[in-house]
């Protein structure tokens, strides 16, 4: 097979510096990590300098992530050699094991990080990862919990735990977790979106409101945010269809659903679209409603 | 109990989108073009989440959208697959019932289908699936001898043809859409590249 550069016409430099976006952005799209990363330390790596150490960790994981236990192992190899003792390392060791579905071999090696440094975070969450990976999200749920009693600023772990609480349904718990990010995070318009959508799905009247005016709150902060808008069309269409309502909300909830339709159906026109996909939300915000009522 | 058949396209788009998102659980659409009654054909499918699928409003918004496509092409909704995102647990989520009931409610011959993780590999013998249907209110196993996937090897060909050749990030979800509203959820380009894939291998699938 060809190789990466040669497919795409790349430097190694742009090369690394695409892995340094996929980095700095926690992009989780393995495989074309461990493509470009794996070429560029087996043809590059004396041009590497000190990033080649983040670079063996990053690829690492992809190679984790696409069962390249070879390439998982002499990435590690290197790591150790260049840091041994490092907690950080062993903590990679440890994903591998979990790789492996070794995980009561994980847990003694997380634990020993634990017992050298009882601060260590990284450990920490790797033991409730290894909680959800096995199915048991109940006990993932409540060391999170326990977790963020200690580390109440740790936005990675507010967020996994709406996430969790999604999938087990508890949508009142992941609303809770998403206000926290909403504090901490007030220009951060995908967690007003998923808020709004959290409420959406909780139903009732005053949810839907609540889900009209944060899906709102999303598009303020970015008006491309197409979930949001698509988002504020159907809390303001399912408000203004409500029997609950008085004249007067159901006259601005038809005008903000009005609005919302004009700016999809303009958004829709001005990139290059396929014909179906456009006549179809044409279709759908003319019947001024949809079929299925409120999923849960 | 009526029989389903599984097309080559609808079961290699759900394939791809499975390992598309292998981190993730994914949700879509499985759709027909045969007239109700009888036994069912899914010829086609429509990926639709990779995020999130328990909430409700993307998922109201893609019922709705898949619909009216549906309508204006001939087709209409028979059923709802998902994949989890857990190897080792391939069970209809409460969210997965939800969405089947509702699909169940306009088609009354629809079937739930999970992927079986654990059985997804190159040279499944068997193709790595689970089928529900309703009978007395609940959602259970189908006879697996009323589920119909003619030449096998050759779909499993074509899916492990189209992930070697990377050609699984064509695919374009629902959610992928909302991210880029430029992308075509209804995959044509895809599906002809499939639909080329099974002309060329033993006759037409």
């Amino acid at each position: 097979m060809a190789s990466v550069s040669e497919l795409y016409d790349v430097t190694w430099e742009e090369m690394r510096d695409k892995l340094r976006k996929w980095r700095d952005e926690n992009y989780r799209n393995s495989e074309q990590i461990v493509d470009v990363g794996e070429e560029l330390l087996n043809e590059h790596a004396s041009k590497l300098g000190d990033d080649i150490w983040i670079i063996y960790e990053q690829v690492m994981i992809a190679a984790l992530d696409c069962s390249r236990d070879d390439l998982a192992v002499s990435c590690l190899q290197e790591l150790k050699r260049q840091f041994p003792g490092s907690h950080r390392v062993k903590r990679l060791a440890g994903m591998r094991l979990e790789a492996l579905e070794r995980y009561e071999d994980a847990t003694k090696l997380y634990d020993s990080i634990l017992q050298d440094d009882p601060t260590n975070t990284a450990a920490r969450k790797r033991k409730m990862a290894m909680l959800k990976a096995q199915g048991k999200s109940p006990e993932a749920i409540r060391d999170l919990n326990e977790y963020l009693e200690q580390f109440v600023g740790d936005q990675e772990a507010w967020h996994e735990l709406s996430e969790l609480y999604i999938n087990e349904h508890d949508y009142a718990k992941a609303a809770f977790c998403l206000e926290e990010l909403m504090m901490t995070n007030p220009h951060n318009h995908l967690y007003c979106e998923q808020y709004a959508e959290v409420k959406y799905t909780q139903g009732g009247l005053d949810n839907l409101e609540l889900s009209r005016k944060y899906f709102a709150q999303a598009l303020k902060l970015n008006n491309r945010n197409m979930r949001a808008l698509f988002g504020f069309y159907m809390s303001a269409s399912h408000i203004a269809a409500s029997p609950k309502v008085s004249a007067k909300v159901k006259k601005d909830n038809v005008r903000y659903a009005a609005w919302a339709a004009s700016q999809i159906n303009r958004a829709y026109q001005k990139s290059v679209m396929s014909q179906p996909l456009m006549s179809s939300f044409e279709e759908m915000a003319s019947r001024g409603l949809f079929g299925p009522k409120n999923m849960c | 109990m009526a029989e389903v058949e599984l097309s080559c396209v609808a079961y290699v788009k759900m394939y791809l989108h499975a390992s598309l998102f292998p981190h993730c659980s994914v949700n879509g659409l499985l759709l027909s073009s045969s007239p109700p009654g009888g036994d069912v054909c899914i010829s086609d499918c429509v990926p639709l989440l990779h995020s999130h699928l328990p909430l409700a409003p993307i998922t109201q918004l893609a019922l709705t959208q898949v619909d009216i496509w549906c309508m204006q092409t001939d087709k209409r909704i028979v059923g709802y697959y998902q994949a989890n995102a857990s190897i080792s647990d391939c069970s209809p989520t409460p969210s997965a019932l939800k969405v089947a009931d509702r699909i169940w409610e306009q088609c009354n011959q629809a079937v739930l289908l999970m992927m079986d993780n654990a059985k997804m590999s190159v040279e499944c013998r068997v193709p790595p699936i689970v089928m529900y249907e309703r009978r007395d209110s609940r959602w259970t196993l189908k006879d697996k001898q009323t589920i119909m996937l003619r030449q096998w090897e050759e779909t499993r060909s074509i899916a492990n043809q189209l992930l070697d050749a990377r050609d699984h990030t064509l695919l374009v979800d629902f959610d992928t859409h909302l991210d880029d509203i430029t992308k075509d959820w209804t995959n044509e380009k895809l599906n002809a590249k499939i639909a080329e894939l099974a002309s060329t291998a033993n006759g037409k699938i």
